[in-house]
């Protein structure tokens, strides 16, 4: 019994301090978008786009951080300038799309490091590439819940539509549903919501709550809202577990929830590969 | 009473150059017209071209009604998670303002699509297991649902068994004795004289008519090229066969 | 700027380590960076430099040698990836990405809170070309001679594969191999590459400068000298530039790399500018046409 007591204690030890709260509430406005998304993101192959957007942008945020103003005006106006570069560079001919992404997100990315790491700009600028899920602020939190809102909204309005261009693109505009609409608008929420979830994960990081749980989702669900649920659970669980890693055994909170999520990736692959060889071994003593 | 398509010298194609031209015929309602052509041909090509997605390059193209369309098989993505319910409710897209989404009324419209043509025992079976037959009756089913007046099939029978083809053809029988127009993709000659006209494609228009008249030696060896070989047959007439069609260069991308 | 501050800042011992290691960088990222972009190899690329990372850190952490640590995690990540992505129903580029973003996360654990190395961080991140050694300048010659040897041995190989791989398995052209070695040698490379520029910056030798080239040529071998040459020169401007405004050399040969490409973008595409690359659809499909034809 006191045992179960203690570990009781230890489980809600962390959440009586502000910053512990906060960072919880974080991690589930986290987890709704980017599991949520993320299962668009996965379906539709647009992986290497979201590393790409979140890279990009990289010396928005920078400026933003050296300059004062808003880092989600910042990230906001970086993520635009490299949706523009990586539209411009996929048209240059002949050197294929790619490599006219990796360009661009190079480019992009030495500016954001060149800024960030001259030795003129202040220190802490680290923030910035790992996250900083701790120093969620109150006012952090209320944008990123507006920012959630609104890309939970679209997606639920948009669902059928992306459901038709993911399944097949090629009839989804006879239905009534453009692909390149459909395509735009994920992009939009993609830079939405890799702005949510910068705060807490950094530039470097943020990729794996839009990729990780939707894709262990993917392997575990067969229809598209268990999908997204299971990978928001995902995200969320993994996000609390990130936490408490990084309460009591004090290492870095975004890398750690990063750490997790992708975990949890490798194990419902793991999952799936045992069920699928006790699948095998039942057959073979069928026959 | 007016055609349902109409194309005059039309001209199709992905970039500037036209892959398909001098394209001229006519689907009447209650027609099926079967689509004969090598691989590359063109039939995919005209059947974008049908749904919107290809502008003319050049002539003219009226399409008089809504387009339902059964994609070339590997197009849709067997590992989507979606049931069969799913696939026959995204034709309730396009009769809906944008920010609905699919209710009661939709749901039960679906369902007696699936039920009209076979399938409402499988209703909620994931798309990607169904087996090929099945699969194109959903499809057939979506088209149902979206009240299209045109229906396209791309290559429907290819890697169908015999029952499952023959299933699908009685459903188009149906579905043209309703009114509709249907175009049909094939690779099957045989087949095809059994439908009300043919269009033989070969990256242009070799002919348009009633099969009976337009099949002839020379259309076919036109519209196949070598892949047409003549089989000796019992009764003192020739057959025609084609070479198997050769899959390597026909990967569309998804 | 006077010929001969240049010459002086060349003078310093650790200024030439540094230039000898760019040089022959250039040699491995040139040859090699032409198949990366002719077999779209962008992404693994990035990929598999990200991957090393938390190599790094361990062989560092416990005092082994560090391109051995890189090179092991390397492989492995080209193992995981090319053996997950043959079957299973998550998309390839998926799992680019969870693999490269876990061994981030690994990397900076490692690094911030097992080994304290927190320091280190930044540096194992975005290189150090100023404090290069002879053991990487030995790891750079040798992935030079393996990269320059390779290509003259397998090049009509890539190439056949490069252009159309249903139709060079069709010739009797067998590519497991050759690809494998392909592979390798780019995870090498990368390796190579994480002294100077770093874990999250070796495409800046790998990709931009081959890419750059790319614009002004088609045949395979001017492409490859002019990439080498491309990248020598881009490599020792930044080396110098970096030295003399203290800025990382891995990001200012990055940014230098990114504006020789826009020069070299806007002088092909002059005929007819932005209206061109703009073409008729809004930018945010561009975009996503070109983001989602990424993998
Ligand atoms: N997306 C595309 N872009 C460019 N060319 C294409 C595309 N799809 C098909 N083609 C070309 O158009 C021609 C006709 O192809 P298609 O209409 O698919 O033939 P079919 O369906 O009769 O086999 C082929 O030569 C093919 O190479
Ligand atoms: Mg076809």
């Amino acid at each position: 019994m006191t045992v179960l007591a203690s570990v009781l204690t230890a489980l809600g030890d962390p959440w009586d301090q502000g910053i512990m709260q906060r960072a919880l509430l974080e991690v589930v406005l986290l987890g709704l978008v980017g599991g949520a998304l993320g299962c668009w993101i996965v379906l539709s192959e647009l992986s290497y786009g979201a590393e790409s957007l979140a890279h990009g942008m990289f010396p928005g945020l920078v400026l933003a951080a050296l300059t004062g103003i808003p880092l989600l005006l910042g990230g906001a106006a970086g993520i635009l300038v490299a949706a523009l570069a990586v539209a411009l560079a996929g048209r240059v001919p002949g050197i294929g799309r790619d490599n006219a992404v990796a360009v661009v997100v190079t480019t992009l990315f030495g500016l954001g490091v060149l800024l960030a790491l001259s030795p003129s700009s202040p220190p802490g600028i680290q923030g910035l590439l790992f996250g900083d899920v701790l120093g969620t602020s109150a006012g952090d939190l209320l944008d990123g819940a507006a920012l959630a809102a609104v890309v939970l909204a679209a997606l639920w309005v948009l669902h059928w539509r992306l459901l038709a261009v993911g399944f097949d693109r090629l009839s989804a505009r006879a239905l009534g549903a453009p692909p390149l609409l459909a395509d735009a608008a994920l992009l939009i929420l993609l830079a939405l919501a890799v702005l949510v979830a910068v705060q807490g994960l950094g530039n470097l990081l943020v990729v794996a709550v839009l990729v990780a749980p939707a894709a262990a989702a993917r392997l575990l669900a067969r229809r598209l809202l268990p999908m997204m649920a299971t990978a928001v659970a995902i995200a969320i669980v993994a996000g609390i577990a990130g936490l408490y890693l990084s309460y009591y055994v004090r290492v870095a909170a975004g890398a750690s929830i990063a750490g997790f999520m992708v975990l949890a990736y490798a194990l419902a692959r793991l999952a799936t590969l045992a069920e699928s060889l006790r699948g095998a071994a039942t057959l073979t003593e069928a026959n | 009473m007016s055609a349902l398509v109409e194309a005059r010298g039309l001209a199709v194609g992905y970039g500037a150059a036209p892959v398909l031209g001098d394209v001229d015929f006519a689907l009447e309602a209650g027609e099926r017209v079967g689509v004969l052509g090598p691989n590359g041909g063109g039939k995919t090509t005209l059947f974008r071209a049908l749904l919107g997605e290809l502008r003319p390059l050049a002539g003219e193209l009226t399409v008089a009604g809504r387009c339902g369309t059964v994609p070339q098989t590997e197009r849709s993505r067997l590992d989507f998670p979606v049931s069969a319910l799913d696939v026959a409710l995204m034709g309730t897209i396009a009769g809906r303002p944008w920010w609905r989404r699919p209710g009661r009324a939709e749901r039960r419209t679906a369902r007696a699509a699936l039920g009209r043509v076979g399938l409402e025992q499988l209703a909620e079976r994931t798309f990607g297991e169904l087996s090929g037959g099945q699969r194109q009756r959903v499809l057939v089913a979506r088209a149902l649902v979206q009240e299209a007046r045109i229906v396209l099939l791309d290559e429907p029978f290819t890697g169908l068994d015999a029952a499952s083809a023959e299933r699908l053809e009685a459903l188009l029988d149906e579905l043209a004795s309703e009114g509709r127009g249907i175009l049909i993709a094939t690779h099957d000659v045989d087949q095809a004289r059994a439908w009300d006209r043919v269009l033989c494609l070969n990256r242009r228009q070799i002919a348009f008519g009633p099969p009976a008249e337009t099949l002839t030696r020379e259309v076919l060896a036109a519209t196949y090229g070598g892949a047409i070989v003549t089989l000796p047959a019992e009764d003192g007439r020739e057959a025609l066969a084609l070479l198997p069609p050769h899959h390597c260069d026909h990967e569309h991308s998804a | 700027m006077l010929m001969a501050d240049v010459l002086d800042a060349f003078q310093l011992p650790f200024v030439q380590r540094a230039l000898v290691e760019v040089l022959l960088l250039s040699v491995a990222a040139g040859a090699l960076g032409t198949w990366i972009v002719l077999r779209g190899l962008a992404f693994y690329a990035h990929g598999v430099a990200a991957a090393a990372f938390p190599g790094l850190v361990l062989a560092d952490g416990l005092g082994f040698s560090p391109p051995l640590g890189a090179f092991g995690v390397a492989l492995l990540f080209a193992l995981l990836v090319g053996r997950l992505s043959a079957r299973g129903r998550s998309g390839h580029d998926s799992l680019t990405a969870l693999v490269l973003v876990g061994a981030l996360a690994v990397g900076i654990v490692l690094a911030s809170d097992v080994f304290h190395s927190a320091a280190n961080v930044e540096t194992l991140l975005f290189g150090s070309l100023l404090a290069v050694g002879p053991g990487e300048i030995r790891l750079a010659a040798v992935v030079a001679v393996l990269a320059a040897l390779a290509t003259y041995l397998l090049g009509r190989r890539w190439l056949a594969v490069g252009f159309d791989a249903g139709a060079a398995r069709a010739l009797g052209v067998r590519s497991p191999a050759a690809d494998a070695v392909l592979l390798v040698l780019i995870a090498l490379a990368a390796v190579a590459t994480l002294s100077a520029v770093g874990a999250l910056l070796s495409t800046a030798l790998l990709v931009v400068p081959a890419a750059t080239v790319r614009l002004g040529t088609r045949r395979m071998t001017p492409w490859q000298l002019g990439t080498v040459a491309l990248t020598a020169f881009e490599g020792t401007a930044g080396l110098w530039l970096s030295f003399q405004t203290n800025a990382p050399p891995g990001a200012t040969i990055a940014v230098i790399a990114g504006g020789v490409f826009v020069l070299a973008a806007t002088a092909r595409v002059s005929a007819g500018p932005l209206r061109r690359l703009l073409g008729d659809d809004a930018a945010p499909v561009a975009a996503a046409a070109t983001l989602r034809g990424g993998r």
